[in-house]
């Protein structure tokens, strides 16, 4: 291994790197090895780790839709979409990259503990794997901290995924709400279909499910960046929030706040508030067969807009807030200020945090580590479909590959945030999904501790539904475990120990959509809350 | 006045809390606040297990706001937390030796689901599970009960122990407690069942002090099985039975459940759960002071030989 292109040495080391200048050291920390640095000038793009590249890697790109699985390093080959091209990463013309943020393999992790500044990543050269500290065309005139970066070694690649994820916790800040609500949302049942009788039918049958947040998704906004006005057949965005607040439910809304369509009324007014590509608008990706910019976030008065935003829906009643589509505040480009596409990011994730003050915040389609600190739980994975699979596992939507990404991204949960595995879909119709799929995804989430978010036509849900979600709900609250991560062929063993239904296991076998689940005999106490006088009285009996 | 301090020569914080100055001290027997129709339950007739917040809180969740300016070494943080005693059984005169095993099973799974709840709460750090039994410890009430305290901290002495587990497992690549249960002899056992080892530890501090392991590895309570459970009741009747029995009275102790802290998952590879008996007694009448030389330097002078106590309490018939 080779840290700064050199091997591992003892003290401060300064290194020239032409415009600029990087000062790092290497110390032990448990389980392995930390660097630590400073850089200035404008330094680019810096390689700061190489190694032989292993048989088999776990690696991911760099946000909630990633695949994140066991490649064979042997004939890799780095693949994206033209119209999605910074789906899997901020540097997809580069060609070779292997993996964001970190990477694992047996016994080994390797990754960065934090992305304030620069965005980390791995790319595949020859036989050798190389991690990079991006710093796109920023210049820093005075030293800032490198993000530093570990090295893992020595147990089980599971366990260092849970060192690796709590020492990235404790770096970047991490702060979430522990409260993991349950929710409803409109988009896997409806999608963009969705019309205000749908909501106002479901609100009413939410009665018969736990239900606390109602979040309303994509459809009801005039266009993408004019969150503020909805739709024909919509009432206004304050009355939706009154229409949820008034059956006793936490009001949720979807918007995707640093993306702005070409259509809509905020480019049309403000077309200098967008990322540029040699001084014109640059396309960050193409959705709702429409071209979508990304805000500059770098930009003061885009900010100011954005905070307004916020504490609007904020003022309106709303409480939780899935944020989707983050990548694109993210991406490369001319922005009005010196800074990093990851600057720029946190800047606008700041500023959301600080408008929607201790609402939930959930986010979605984001970069991973730079959010960490900002959103209460985070998406994990590609999207779910009320099918199991169709077509290649590249982030498209399944519910297969979106539970993968549930299984090998469980150690961020409680961690960084609360994992978001999407939407159960517990509906018995309109649906292609079997009933040991449907059951498979929802024990596996609750076996995670996973949040429990529901989307469906509630009506289309039966006693059956009903019961798996109580089952599910009840598996929650233990201590998970996944085994088998480096495995290749999509079985793994989920552990729980703790479980409100007592120590609890899942072999799941994503490939036929099959599971085994073993759950402990446990017996419950009955327990009362009882509030006397300020204070709380939990009386426990038999049951 | 209600709030933490910081102490820089030792790197900890300290509670100050007044109210705990108020608390009753060892009031008769027909006073008995937590007994059924005692001051804490005056309309309830009879109970199981009960946990409530502590009336004379150290820490509580709304904690007064601080109206202070860091300055200097001078740091003040609001004393947020929960302090919670837990009510073992309606029966005033019982106690966990006496108590049926089922009785201590439930307290168990009491513990467990107080340790979820509170581990939920943002502002909480460490849970610590506790019972003072006897005046010599402070008890200020002789009906059954414990404690929790659900701490916005990481408390000194856990700290200690987990660098010190960390330590070991990075000098030898095991936990410390699954080794010393893999090296263990029967000279220092005094119980054992299937899930769980009952001993005086080679290190002892105090005269009689037992520890009980489970000897899987399991960092909190939460990850107990059913079965687990039961044993780990069946370990604490059996070794109070053995105290109050080898002395003849109802013997004095500290309990103390020490668990990782919940919001680091990095320990719980080389933090082992364990359950620490600190009685504060030499023998039957005379006393171990936690003197000079142990509250000033943690270092303590242990007058019984760990191997002959374990002797004793072994052959204790119960």
């Amino acid at each position: 291994m080779k840290v700064f292109g050199k091997g591992f040495t003892g003290g401060w080391i300064v290194q020239d790197l032409g415009n600029g200048k990087v000062e790092w050291n290497i110390d032990k920390v448990h389980m392995g090895w930390i660097v630590r640095g400073f850089v200035e000038g404008k330094p680019g793009r810096i390689e700061v780790f190489r190694m032989k590249t292993p048989h088999r890697v776990l690696a991911g790109g760099w946000q909630s839709w990633s695949p994140f699985r066991v490649f064979k390093t042997d004939g890799y080959e780095f693949s994206y979409q033209r119209s999605w091209m910074y789906k899997d990463t901020p540097r997809p013309e580069l060609g070779n990259i292997l993996s964001d943020y970190f990477f694992a393999t047996d016994n080994l992790v390797v990754g960065f503990l934090s992305s304030k500044t620069a965005h980390g990543y791995f790319t595949l050269e020859g036989d050798e794997i190389v991690g990079w500290l991006d710093y796109f065309d920023a210049h820093f005139p005075n030293r800032i901290q490198i993000e530093p970066f570990v090295i893992l070694e020595g147990k089980d690649t599971s366990v260092l995924l849970e060192i690796y994820a709590s020492m990235v916790a404790r770096e970047s800040g991490a702060r979430f709400s522990r409260r993991s609500p349950i929710g409803w949302c409109s988009w896997y049942h409806y999608f963009l279909d969705l019309k205000w009788e749908d909501i106002l039918k479901n609100l009413e049958l939410s009665k018969n499910f736990p239900i606390e947040v109602f979040q309303i998704d994509d459809a009801y906004e005039l266009d993408i960046g004019d969150w503020l006005e909805t739709k024909e057949g919509f009432p206004p965005v304050e009355e939706m929030a009154n229409a949820i607040s008034s059956h006793g439910l936490v009001a949720g809304i979807w918007t995707a706040p640093f993306s702005i369509s070409e259509t809509s009324r905020l480019f049309k007014e403000h077309p200098d508030w967008v990322v540029k590509e040699n001084g014109n608008p640059k396309v960050a990706y193409r959705n709702w067969g429409r071209s979508i910019y990304a805000l500059d976030l770098s930009n003061d008065e885009a900010l100011e807009w954005l905070f307004e935003t916020f504490k609007k829906l904020r003022d309106y009643g709303y409480r939780y807030f899935k944020i989707d589509f983050l990548f694109s505040g993210a991406i490369p480009g001319e922005r009005k200020k010196n800074m990093t596409p990851v600057q720029a990011f946190r800047a606008g994730m700041r500023t959301i945090r600080n408008a929607v003050e201790d609402s939930f915040v959930l986010g979605c389609g984001s970069p991973l580590l730079p959010s960490i600190g900002y959103v209460d739980g985070m998406r994990i994975g590609e999207d779910t479909a009320p099918y199991w699979s169709k077509g290649k596992d590249d982030g498209r939507p399944s519910a297969r590959y979106a539970l993968r990404n549930t299984i090998t991204r469980y150690f961020m949960h409680n961690k960084w945030w609360l994992n978001d595995p999407d939407c159960l879909l517990l509906r018995g119709k309109k649906t292609k999904l079997t009933s040991d799929q449907r059951e498979l995804y929802a024990y596996t989430v609750g076996i995670l501790d996973n949040m429990v978010l529901m989307s469906d036509d509630l009506e289309l849900v039966d006693e059956d539904g009903k019961r798996i979600l109580e089952e599910t709900l009840r598996l929650r609250g233990g201590k998970p475990r996944v085994e088998g991560l480096m495995e290749p062929d999509e079985k793994y063993v989920v552990k729980s120990d703790g479980t409100l239904s007592g120590n609890t296991r899942i072999e799941v076998d994503l490939s036929k959509g099959k599971y085994e689940m073993t759950v402990e005999e446990y017996s419950y106490l009955k327990k009362e809350k009882v509030f006397k006088d300020g204070r709380i009285f939990n009386f426990y009996e038999e049951e | 006045m209600q709030e933490l301090r910081f102490n820089p020569l030792t790197d900890e914080w300290i509670i100050v809390s007044t109210a705990t100055q108020r608390r009753p001290v060892q009031p008769t027997e027909v006073e008995c606040p937590i007994c059924p129709g005692g001051v804490e339950f005056k309309d309830v007739k009879t109970y199981d297990i009960v946990s409530f917040e502590n009336r004379y809180p150290s820490l509580r969740r709304d904690a007064p706001e601080l109206d202070f300016k860091e300055k200097g070494p001078f740091r003040k943080e609001r004393a947020l937390g929960v302090c919670e005693v837990v009510v073992y059984t309606s029966d005033h005169d019982s106690s966990l030796p006496k108590m049926p095993l089922d009785q201590v099973a439930k307290l168990v799974k009491v513990w467990k689901d107080r340790t979820r709840e509170l581990s939920n709460l943002d502002f909480v750090k460490y849970i610590f599970i506790f019972e003072n039994r006897g005046k010599e410890v402070g008890a200020s009430l002789p009906h059954p009960h414990g404690q929790i305290y659900a701490f916005p901290f990481v408390p000194k002495r856990i700290e200690a122990k987990i660098d010190a587990m960390r330590k070991w497992f990075e000098r030898t690549g095991k936990c410390p407690i699954c080794d010393v249960i893999e090296n263990e002899s029967w000279e220092r056992t005094v119980y054992e069942n299937e899930s769980f080892l009952a001993l005086v530890p080679f290190y002892a501090r105090f005269p009689y002090e037992i520890h009980i392991y489970p000897k899987r590895h399991v960092s909190t309570l939460l990850e107990l099985s059913e079965i687990e459970e039961k044993d780990l009741a069946d370990s604490i009747k059996n070794i109070t039975m053995r105290y109050d029995k080898l002395f003849e009275q109802e013997f004095p102790y500290m309990m103390m459940l020490f668990q990782a802290p919940f919001t680091r998952d990095e320990i719980s590879h080389f933090f082992h759960f364990h359950l620490e008996f600190n009685p504060p007694k030499r023998d039957k009448d005379r006393l171990k002071w936690m003197a000079s030389v142990e509250t000033g330097t943690w270092t303590f002078i242990n007058p019984v030989l760990p191997e002959e106590a374990a002797k004793r309490l072994r052959e204790v018939k119960i």
